[in-house]
């Protein structure tokens, strides 16, 4: 269905589109390795005026689709996510470029598993999309911090969008990101009316959240604990030869000498009779 | 803000970094294949976010890796009671070395350790420690008798070999003059080279192995360094190598 579906597309598209396609390059062996293997520069690739578009070859829509080779497949082997420090050695445009490639290989990522699903078939390798989202979110990270020493430098400040830490009106430390303006505050009448609506408790009330909160916090606390030691009791009486350095580690919320004590060396803390 | 620690905030935290590595999987896709969500709400401004799912403490671990559907369908229902796994300080076997069993019926025996499943401390030895079971029996089909491998504790159930004389030692983490990390036999006071095998992925046996795909980019131009640095922002760069000029000076604005 999902092939019947994308070849009449393809025909529709390829009348409509003779023009453009008779220029077109040869069907995309490996379009990565076409945009990224010349030998000036890592992402240079040969623009070609066809409108908004600058890619070497032109599918039009079916830039959306996996490859044809590859549907049907039950696993499609690709390599790891670009990592931090390999995106740092990389040129502004040479970034520029390959955000692009793999913004499109995740909407076609995407719009595989969505028709994948809708046909009731096999979405080969999911983690795929997981992969290109990390890239993306890596080579995000680098350009701000590249924007950021650049405005540390010029300006003092970080360039980014302002924020603060704010009392909220539960009385709670929030951290809050501020809005853009035209006008300053105390000429601003929308947002002074809407100040106006919002909730002002009193201190009292901000005391009564806050406690029931911290409470709250508490029991979350000591539910954990209780389990923390519930385990350390379990590990100390099946495992004698246990590791004690490792348990401290790995509960060190836990007094697990006093465990030990009771446990290992047999001292019982309760029903001890005393001397005087 | 958490007073105490959080040993359980998500599943990944209690897959060993072995099993990930062995996997090749991002840490998200582990956490999404792996998380059995009952029901979430809607992303709607008159819901709470909520999320009913399985916690990170209610999974058991067993020889099916998590991420497998086997794994799930092993999970799904009610939950198990908890196993508790005795905490290690340094894991120090890996896939690939040689091993003695200690217990059962092929105690003395040597052999290679095929699979590490760090989470509940087992090792598999490839061909000891074996059962019989049946598979696909039938009213009418016998089935099939196959012969397959238990686990074995690291801690008491498996030894390492020392390979210059093939006897059993006990074995140490230490660092050489050159600042490399070794594992040292305490008997014997030689190297144990951790294998080759223990490299091995889901995707391929060994690094130089890896064959690339159509997808992948060349390791020369991952490596290649093509970055100067400039008094510009990134925005700035490319609006000049693609001759967008911007002479508008942007009104004043006010944050807060």
């Amino acid at each position: 269905m999902l092939r019947r579906l994308l070849s009449s597309l393809e025909l529709k598209l390829s009348h409509s589109n003779n023009m453009a396609r008779d220029t077109r390059f040869n069907r995309r062996a490996a379009p990565f390795l076409q945009l990224l293997c010349t030998e000036s520069t890592c992402f240079q690739h040969q623009i070609t005026q066809r409108g908004f578009k600058t890619s070497q070859t032109n599918y039009d829509l079916m830039d959306f689709f996996d490859d044809k080779k590859n549907w049907g497949e039950t696993s499609i082997r690709t390599g790891r996510p670009w990592k931090l420090d390999e995106l740092r050695i990389k040129s502004n445009s040479d970034l520029h470029k390959l955000w692009f490639i793999l913004l499109k290989e995740r909407n076609m990522l995407l719009t595989m598993e969505a028709e994948s699903k809708r046909e009731c078939q096999l979405f080969p390798n999911p983690e795929r999309v997981d992969k290109v989202e990390d890239s993306l979110k890596n080579l995000e990270t680098v350009v701000r911090e590249r924007n950021r020493a650049f405005s540390r430098l010029e300006t003092g400040t970080t360039g980014e969008r302002p924020g603060s830490e704010e009392e909220n009106f539960l009385g709670l430390e929030e951290y809050r990101q501020h809005d853009e303006y035209s006008v300053p505050k105390s000429q601003n009448k929308p947002y002074l009316l809407a100040k106006k609506d919002e909730p002002q408790p009193t201190q009292k009330e901000k005391f009564w959240f806050i406690t029931r909160w911290r409470r709250k916090q508490l029991y979350e606390q000591r539910r954990d604990l209780r389990r923390h030691q519930y385990e350390v009791i379990q590990l100390l009486q099946k495992f004698p030869d246990l590791d004690v350095d490792a348990l401290k580690d790995k509960y060190p919320d836990v007094n697990v000498d006093a465990y030990i004590d009771r446990f290992w060396n047999n001292k019982v803390q309760g029903n001890r009779k005393s001397n005087h | 803000m958490r007073f105490s620690v959080r040993l359980y905030c998500s599943v990944t935290k209690r897959i060993g970094e072995l099993t990930k590595q062995y996997a090749n999987l991002p840490e998200k896709y582990i956490e999404r294949a792996t998380e059995q969500v009952e029901w979430k709400t809607p992303n709607r401004i008159n819901y709470l976010p909520r999320t009913v799912k399985k916690q990170p403490w209610q999974f058991r671990f067993t020889t099916n890796r998590p991420w497998s559907d086997e794994f799930r369908r092993q999970n799904e229902g009610f939950v198990r009671r908890p196993v508790f796994v005795e905490p290690i300080k340094e894991w120090m076997i890996y896939r690939g070395d040689r091993v003695e069993v200690l217990v059962g019926r092929d105690r003395g025996k040597q052999g290679i350790v095929s699979q590490v499943i760090q989470e509940r401390n087992w090792v598999i030895v490839a061909g000891l420690n074996t059962h019989h079971r049946r598979m696909g029996a039938r009213k009418d089909y016998p089935g099939m008798i196959i012969k397959s491998e238990a686990p074995l504790l690291v801690t008491t159930q498996v030894a390492l070999v020392d390979p210059s004389d093939n006897k059993l030692t006990k074995v140490e983490w230490r660092y050489t003059e050159d600042g490399e990390r070794v594992r040292v036999s305490l008997r014997t006071g030689r190297i144990i080279p951790v294998p080759h095998a223990a490299e091995e992925t889901m995707d391929y046996k060994s690094r130089k192995a890896y064959v690339e795909t159509d997808k992948d980019t060349p390791a020369a131009v991952v490596e290649a360094i093509t970055y100067e640095p400039k008094l510009k922002t990134f925005e700035m760069e490319i609006m000049e190598e693609m001759g967008i000029k911007e002479d508008r000076v942007p009104k004043k604005t006010y944050w807060y």
